[in-house]
């Protein structure tokens, strides 16, 4: 009796079950010719309008600073040459560099120029590559529009009140003149790139942090709004979000050591370098040997001439032209090396029109 | 009289009906409780759903669901190539870990070891299994670079420019040649793999994209130069270089995969594999052991019971742990993040077998750290867009289960 039941829906079953599993799997197999399927269609559509075969793979990985500017020049040039395709990841400078050296990618973006370390591991595995710089990065450093008493920043008043425990509680502590009340901090998390730039500058190369004090966010609208919430606040971050909430907050004059004249973060202050040291330059870093393959030539070629009209759209300051011109002399010429690093194998700092000079070139 | 505790001899029907009142009340009290408690979580879910809909639904549109990550125009952002991704890698994980899982769980329950040896084995799975449902997704990711990303570099370390890894199939090297005519390219088959590059001198012969044989001339700097765009796109500068390119089939396959979205679907299959051994293991060990029995005692062998009693009875179990597997794999961002990486802007799904994807937690957590609002609005419609396609996915499943169990009784 019992067996009569079970035992006859038991084959249904079984092809069920094998039913279920080849569904899954021919679903699969015909999402593999979908996708390609829409592929070439799209292809054939804007290859009509460009009429370029080019086709390849380029590889490109390291700060997720450069990865707008990098996306941005990627998706215009794939209009022109749909056919090449551009992989654009964001691991990290320092990640970046690291699959550069073991020959995993072509380009390497950067948010600082190269370490003397990982130059040296890139002529070890015999990496050599093209530095080009490609855009501003700028730091705004925020107070609110009633703050009347703050008009002009010095690195070493900013240390007073970023760094350490026993840093500035009340902005008297910091200016005698200043008002008796309590500093409030705003600053991004510490996991971004920009709080790494801004304890660097205020800091130096030491292993200290910044105080630990301070409000932390990732999200940069509470940043914004926790300043614009209270006339005693401070806070810093990316200039590109500063010129999205001009209406809210003011930006402090930072005075530029080299000069001591105090400059406001203007798009031009920024490209002269008189904004001083809170701006930075970004780089591609491009492998040579990828270079004769036409693919990745035209693309650097292409990421040059356009990348400082691109990346203003994305919210970054463009390099004055002859920065820009420098760099395309240096791919033109394939002059390989970094301008960085100085024969004794230090670390260059400065303003980037200074040092980016063909005689700081060093292979 | 003495063996009889004070209370029953002394009780008194008030002190009975106020004991028994009080103790109701706790009763109450406690239901109240439960109530509130299973409330909570029912109300942080529809804080967090019109929360992330009245940030989102503004940026619900045809765009979405149909177009890539842009970065210049990003209200026309859309998020098309994570859902293709996101449904390729889980595809991936569904078909490797739903055969594993369920074979290990039948294996676990239904061999009963015989001898030391074959115990041991046992209890060393076991063990181990119940240890990897708790370790977070992160470790499975770092495990999936090494064995699925380099596969312990044991069939060489794929490198731009100068190795490609074991290709076994599906592939064509073609060397890629600049014409005179800019971003016209014309290709030659290659015939030694191991030369990445080659200069071309002399007149030679080559293909167009579409495999059409073409003869192509050379020009030699400061000798006129053709004017014609048709000659043009035959004539290349003397000493060109030609470099590698490979045109894939869909069924292009290499040794390692690389950072392919079939890594990331075998990574996903390794995080869900224990939750499903687990819930196939229970749903098994529901089924009564009568009806094993029965089957053996007729004569059936293991593997006839198992097939035709066992897994039959433990189906719906068996499904219902799957899906709840499966809605936890299309979520993982962490180890795809490591396995993948966050290329977000890829345009298209994946088109061969080892080609990227991106899926649509990355898509998500990248979108939501954008400074632009517009971005942050785009992560809070992608949620949408992921919970309606988890919600459907889960549906159909259900359906199916539902069909089976009917088909059953």
């Amino acid at each position: 009796m019992f067996l009569q039941i079970t035992s006859r829906p038991m084959p249904l079953n079984r092809k069920r079950a094998i039913g279920c599993f080849a569904l899954v799997s021919s679903l699969l197999v015909g999402m593999v010719g979908c996708g390609s399927k829409t592929e070439t269609s799209t292809t054939e559509s804007s290859g009509a309008v460009a009429a370029s075969n080019l086709t390849g793979t380029i590889k490109i990985n390291g700060s997720s600073t450069v990865q707008p500017i990098a996306n941005a020049v990627k998706e215009e040039f794939a209009k022109l040459y749909p056919d090449v395709t551009v992989s654009v990841d964001g691991k990290g400078t320092g990640n970046g560099f690291k699959l550069f050296q073991d020959k995993e990618t072509d380009i390497s973006d950067a948010s600082r120029p190269i370490k003397p370390g990982e130059f040296e591991a890139c002529k070890e595995n015999g990496v050599a590559f093209i530095e080009i710089p490609v855009a501003y990065d700028g730091l705004t450093i925020v107070i609110h529009p009633k703050n009347d008493w703050v008009d002009t920043l010095t690195v070493d008043q900013l240390k007073k009140i970023f760094v350490g425990p026993d840093a500035a509680k009340k902005w008297s502590d910091v200016d005698p003149s200043w008002p008796n009340e309590t500093i409030e901090i705003f600053a991004p998390g510490t996991g971004s790139g920009t709080y790494d730039y801004f304890r660097e500058v205020v800091i130096g190369k030491s292993e200290d942090a910044l105080r630990n004090d301070m409000n932390l966010s990732e999200d940069d609208n509470v940043l914004v709004n926790g300043v614009a919430g209270n006339p005693y606040a401070i806070g810093f971050f990316g200039v590109a979000y500063y010129e999205e909430s001009k209406d809210k907050l003011k930006a402090a004059k930072i005075v530029n050591p080299k000069d001591e004249k105090a400059y406001l973060p203007t798009p031009e202050n920024i490209a002269s370098g008189a904004y001083a040291p809170f701006s930075r330059p970004l780089f591609i870093y491009v492998s040579t040997a990828s270079l004769p393959r036409a693919e990745v030539a035209t693309f650097v070629s292409y990421f040059l001439e356009n990348a400082p009209s691109l990346c203003e759209r994305v919210g970054y300051v463009r390099l004055p032209d002859e920065i820009m011109q420098r760099g395309m002399k240096n791919l033109d010429e394939e002059n390989a090396g970094t301008h960085y690093i100085d024969a004794e194998g230090n670390s260059r700092s400065g303003a980037v029109a200074d040092i980016y000079q063909p005689e700081n070139l060093i292979k | 009289m003495s063996s009889i505790p004070d209370a029953i001899v002394n009780q008194d029907a008030k002190f009975l009906t106020d004991n028994a009142k009080r103790r109701k009340r706790l009763s109450l009290w406690f239901y109240f409780l439960c109530v509130a408690i299973a409330l909570i979580s029912v109300v942080i879910l529809i804080v967090l759903m019109v929360s992330i809909w009245s940030q989102g639904q503004s940026r619900l549109s045809t765009d979405l669901l149909t177009r890539a990550h842009s970065e210049l125009e990003i209200e026309r952002s859309g998020m098309w190539p994570a859902i293709l991704g996101s449904l390729f890698v889980c595809g991936t994980c569904a078909v490797v870990a739903l055969p594993l899982g369920v074979g290990t769980a039948v294996f676990l329950e239904e061999f009963q070891p015989t001898n030391k040896l074959l115990r041991w084995i046992h209890g060393f799975v076991q063990l181990n299994i119940s240890n990897l449902a708790g370790v977070p997704s992160i470790v499975y990711g770092l495990l999936g670079l090494t064995v699925f990303v380099y596969m312990f570099n044991v069939f060489g370390q794929i490198r731009v420019n100068e190795s490609a890894g074991m290709e076994i199939m599906g592939y064509k090297h073609f060397y890629q040649v600049l014409t005179l005519e800019p971003g016209h390219v014309v290709f030659v088959p290659q015939s030694d793999p191991t030369k990445r590059q080659t200069t071309f001198d002399e007149p030679f012969q080559a293909v167009d994209p579409d495999g059409n044989p073409i003869k192509i001339s050379i020009w030699t700097p400061g000798t006129p130069k053709p004017s014609d765009p048709a000659i043009r796109r035959q004539t290349v500068r003397a000493g060109a270089i030609g470099g590698t390119i490979t045109e894939r089939n869909w069924y292009y396959f290499r040794l390692p995969f690389d950072k392919s979205f079939l890594s990331g679907g075998l990574t996903l299959a390794l995080v869900i594999l224990p939750i499903i051994i687990i819930s196939s293991q229970e749903s098994l060990r529901g089924v009564p052991s009568s009806l094993r029995e029965a089957s053996m005692g007729l004569g059936a062998t293991t593997w006839q019971t198992v097939r035709d009693v066992c897994l039959p009875a433990a189906l719906p179990g068996i499904m219902t742990g799957s899906i709840l597997a499966m809605g936890r794999a299309i979520g993982e961002a962490a180890p795809i993040l490591v396995v993948m990486g966050a290329a977000v802007a890829k345009s298209s799904g994946p088109k061969h077998l080892m080609d990227d994807a991106v899926t649509m937690p990355v898509l998500i957590f990248n979108w939501a750290g954008r400074q632009q609002d517009e971005f942050k609005e785009l992560s809070a419609a992608a949620i949408i867009v992921l919970l309606v396609i988890l919600l459907l996915l889960n549906s159909t499943a259900i359906y199916i289960r539902h069909h089976v169990q009917k088909a059953q009784s």
